[in-house]
C-alpha cells in the first residue's frame, strides 16, 4: 500500500497522473512570499487512516504547507490530488467540504461558551427559523466526545473548566463528528503536561481507528515519534526525508533535523 | 448536620450558576431599602413607579443592546449622541408634517445607519470600537448642536392618539407602554442571543474571534449587525423619550454611554466580550435606573463608580466558580 517511500523522497517534479491509494497527494509544491522561497519542490502524501508526523524547526515551512492544504494559501506551483482526483483548494471552505479539517490549539475553542456550542460552532443544529436544537446538540456532541474516549459529564459545562488535554479532545471530537477524512493537528501537545499529551496521542489513535488520516505537526520529534507511522521532515522549505517508522529510529531523525541536511545515498 | 451543609452548598451553587438571579436580588434589595427609607414609603407609590417604569425603560432598552454588543466584543460610547441626533431627526421629520409612522420608521433607519457607520469603520479599519465610537460620540452631538442651534423644540401629538398610546400610554392604568416595550425587546433579544444560532455566533465572536472565523463565522458581519441593532434601538428610545417629554432637548442622552456599560457590567457582561446574559443585563439596567431614580444627582456618579468596580470584582470571583459548575442563564 505504501510503496511510495522512495517516490516521496525523490525530487522529481514531473507532473504525473496518480493512481494510488493515498488520500491526499501534494505534488511539486512551491510557494514564495515575495523573494523568499517558503517551500520548494515538495512532494507530500497521506494514506488512508495513516498518522503522519510533519516535523521541522520553526520556519521550516510546516505551517505554509498545511495552509496550502487547508486553503488559506494557494501554491505558486504544484498540484494537489485528493482521493485520486486533482483538486483546487482555493479557500478553507473547499478544504472543509473535501473533509480536511485543521485543529489549531489557540484558535479552536471559545472558552466561555459551552462544550456543545463549541462543537457545533458555526454549524449549529436548528429546529425552526434558525433556533438551536440544544437537546440534539448536547446529545450528539457527547456522542462524539465519548467515541473519542474522552470522559466529560456535562456538555453544558464551559470549555474554560476543562484541562488542556480535554480541550484538544473537544476540538478533535468536533472534526470527528463532522466526518473529517483528514485531520491536521497543529502542535497539539505544545502546552500540555506529559499526561495530557498522552491523552492527545490516544485521541489520535482513536481517529485512526475511525478510519481518519492524521497529520501531526510538531517541532519536537519526541512528541510525535510514538504516535506516527511515517515522518515527513522539512527544513528551510525543502523536504529532508519521508520515512516510515520501521525504516528509521529516533536518533537518526534527530540527526537529520539537527544537521538540516538531506540524506545522501 | 452534614446533609444540611450539603444542601446549603447546593443552594449556594445554584445561586452562583444563575447569574441573572444574583442581579435580581441586588435589585430587590435596593428597591426594598429605598422604599423603607423614603418618607412615607413614597418611593414605591404608584406615581413614582409609573415614572420609574416609563422613563427608566428608555434607558434600559439602550443598556440591553449595549450589553449584546459587548458580548460580541465591542463597545459603543456613542449611544447618547445617537440618541440626541435621532431625536432631532424625528423632530425635524415631525415638523414637516409627514405621516408619523413614516417619521418613526425613518428615524429608526437613521439610527441604524449611524450604527452601521460605527460598525463598518471598526471592522474595516481595524481600530478599537472604543475609539471609533468615542469619535462618533463627539461628532454626532456636535452635529446635533450645530443643526438644532442648541434649541429646545416642542412636539404636539394630539393628532396622533393611537401611536401616542402605543408608545407612551399606560396600559390598564398601571403599566407604562414603555415598560412593555422594554420587556418585549428583552424577550426578543434574549431568544435571539441565547437560543438562536445567531446568538452562538455573537458569543463565539466575542469570546474567541479567531476560532469563530476558523469555523466559518463571518465575525465582521456579526459585529456590524450588532452595531446596527444598537443604532436602531437607541433611535427607538429617542422616539419614546420625545413622546413622553413632548420636547426636544439638545442635552438628551448625555452620559448614557457609561450608564449603559455600567448596567451591562452589573448584569454580568464581561468587558472583554463573550460572557453575558440578557436577563442579567435586564436586571442590571433596573438596578442602575432604580439608583438614578432614588439618589440625588451628584451622588449617582459616586454610587455608579463604586458599583461598577465592586460588581466587576464580584463577577470575576463568581465567574470562576461558574466555570466549574457549568452555566445557567
Amino acid at each position: 500500500m505504501s510503496d511510495n517511500k522512495a517516490k516521496g523522497k525523490s525530487a522529481s517534479s514531473s507532473a504525473r497522473t496518480v493512481h494510488d491509494a493515498s488520500l491526499v497527494r501534494m505534488v511539486d509544491i512551491h510557494k514564495w512570499f515575495g523573494k523568499v522561497c517558503a517551500l520548494r519542490n515538495i512532494d507530500f502524501h497521506v494514506n488512508h487512516a495513516e498518522i503522519v508526523g510533519l516535523v521541522g524547526d520553526n520556519g521550516a515551512g510546516k505551517s505554509t504547507l498545511i495552509k496550502i492544504l487547508s486553503g488559506f494559501y494557494t501554491a505558486d506551483r504544484g498540484e494537489i490530488y485528493y482521493e485520486g482526483k486533482k483538486v483546487d483548494i482555493a479557500n478553507p471552505k473547499v478544504a472543509k467540504q473535501l473533509g480536511i479539517e485543521t485543529v489549531y490549539q489557540e484558535q479552536a475553542l471559545a472558552p466561555h461558551v459551552s462544550i456543545a456550542r463549541n462543537v457545533f460552532m458555526g454549524r449549529e443544529l436548528t429546529k425552526i427559523l434558525g433556533f438551536m436544537d440544544r437537546g440534539r446538540m448536547d446529545e450528539e456532541s457527547m456522542g462524539a466526545i465519548t467515541k473519542l474516549g474522552l470522559r466529560i459529564k456535562d456538555p453544558e459545562a464551559m470549555v474554560e473548566a476543562l484541562s488542556g488535554g480535554q480541550r484538544q479532545g473537544v476540538a478533535i471530537a468536533r472534526v470527528l463528528h463532522f466526518k473529517a477524512k483528514l485531520v491536521v493537528l497543529d502542535e497539539p501537545t505544545i502546552a500540555l503536561s506529559v499526561k495530557e499529551s498522552q491523552q492527545v496521542l490516544d485521541f489520535v489513535q482513536q481517529l485512526k481507528a475511525e478510519g481518519i488520516s492524521v497529520i501531526f505537526i510538531t517541532h519536537n520529534i519526541f512528541h510525535v515519534f510514538q504516535a506516527a507511522e511515517r515522518f515527513f521532515i522539512l527544513s528551510h522549505g525543502e523536504a529532508l526525508t519521508d520515512v516510515r517508522k520501521e525504516d528509521t529510529d529516533i536518533d537518526h531523525l534527530i540527526d537529520l533535523i539537527v544537521s538540516g541536511r538531506t540524506e545522501m545515498k | 448536620m452534614s446533609g444540611n451543609t450539603g444542601q446549603g452548598k447546593r443552594v449556594l451553587n445554584t445561586f452562583i450558576r444563575m447569574r441573572s438571579l444574583n442581579v435580581f436580588i441586588i435589585f430587590a434589595l435596593l428597591f426594598t431599602v429605598f422604599t423603607i427609607f423614603s418618607p412615607g414609603h413614597r418611593f414605591s407609590s404608584k406615581e413614582n413607579m409609573l415614572v420609574f417604569l416609563a422613563a427608566g425603560s428608555e434607558y434600559n432598552i439602550v443598556a440591553l443592546v449595549v450589553g449584546m454588543l459587548m458580548i460580541a466584543g465591542e463597545f459603543d460610547l456613542s449611544v447618547g449622541s445617537i440618541l440626541v441626533f435621532t431625536s432631532y431627526v424625528f423632530l425635524s421629520l415631525f415638523n414637516t408634517g409627514i405621516n408619523i409612522l413614516a417619521a418613526l420608521i425613518l428615524t429608526l433607519c437613521s439610527g441604524a445607519v449611524l450604527g452601521f457607520i460605527n460598525g463598518i469603520i471598526t471592522v474595516k479599519a481595524k481600530i478599537p470600537s472604543f475609539i471609533t465610537t468615542l469619535g462618533a460620540m463627539l461628532l454626532w452631538r456636535g452635529v446635533t448642536l450645530f443643526w438644532s442651534g442648541g434649541e429646545q423644540g416642542g412636539l404636539d401629538f394630539t393628532q396622533n392618539p393611537v401611536i401616542f398610546k402605543a408608545i407612551s400610554g399606560v396600559v390598564g392604568g398601571l403599566i407604562p407602554a414603555q415598560f412593555i416595550w422594554f420587556v418585549g425587546i428583552t424577550i426578543v433579544i434574549a431568544l435571539l442571543i441565547h437560543y438562536h444560532k445567531f446568538g452562538n455566533w455573537i458569543f463565539t465572536t466575542g469570546d474567541n474571534k479567531m476560532a469563530a472565523r476558523a469555523m466559518g463565522i463571518n465575525t465582521d458581519a456579526i459585529k456590524i449587525i450588532c452595531f446596527v441593532i444598537v443604532g436602531a434601538a437607541v433611535s427607538f428610545a429617542a422616539v419614546m423619550q420625545m413622546f413622553r417629554a413632548a420636547t426636544f432637548s439638545a442635552r438628551a442622552g448625555d452620559g448614557w454611554e457609561l450608564k449603559a456599560i455600567a448596567a451591562a457590567v452589573v448584569g454580568g457582561t464581561a468587558l472583554s466580550g463573550g460572557i453575558g446574559s440578557i436577563i442579567g443585563v435586564f436586571w442590571g439596567a433596573m438596578v442602575i435606573s432604580v439608583i438614578v431614580m432614588r439618589i440625588a444627582y451628584w451622588w449617582t456618579f459616586t454610587v455608579f463608580g463604586v458599583i461598577i468596580v465592586a460588581t466587576a470584582i464580584i463577577s470575576r470571583v463568581i465567574d470562576q466558580r461558574r466555570a466549574m459548575l457549568g452555566a445557567d442563564r
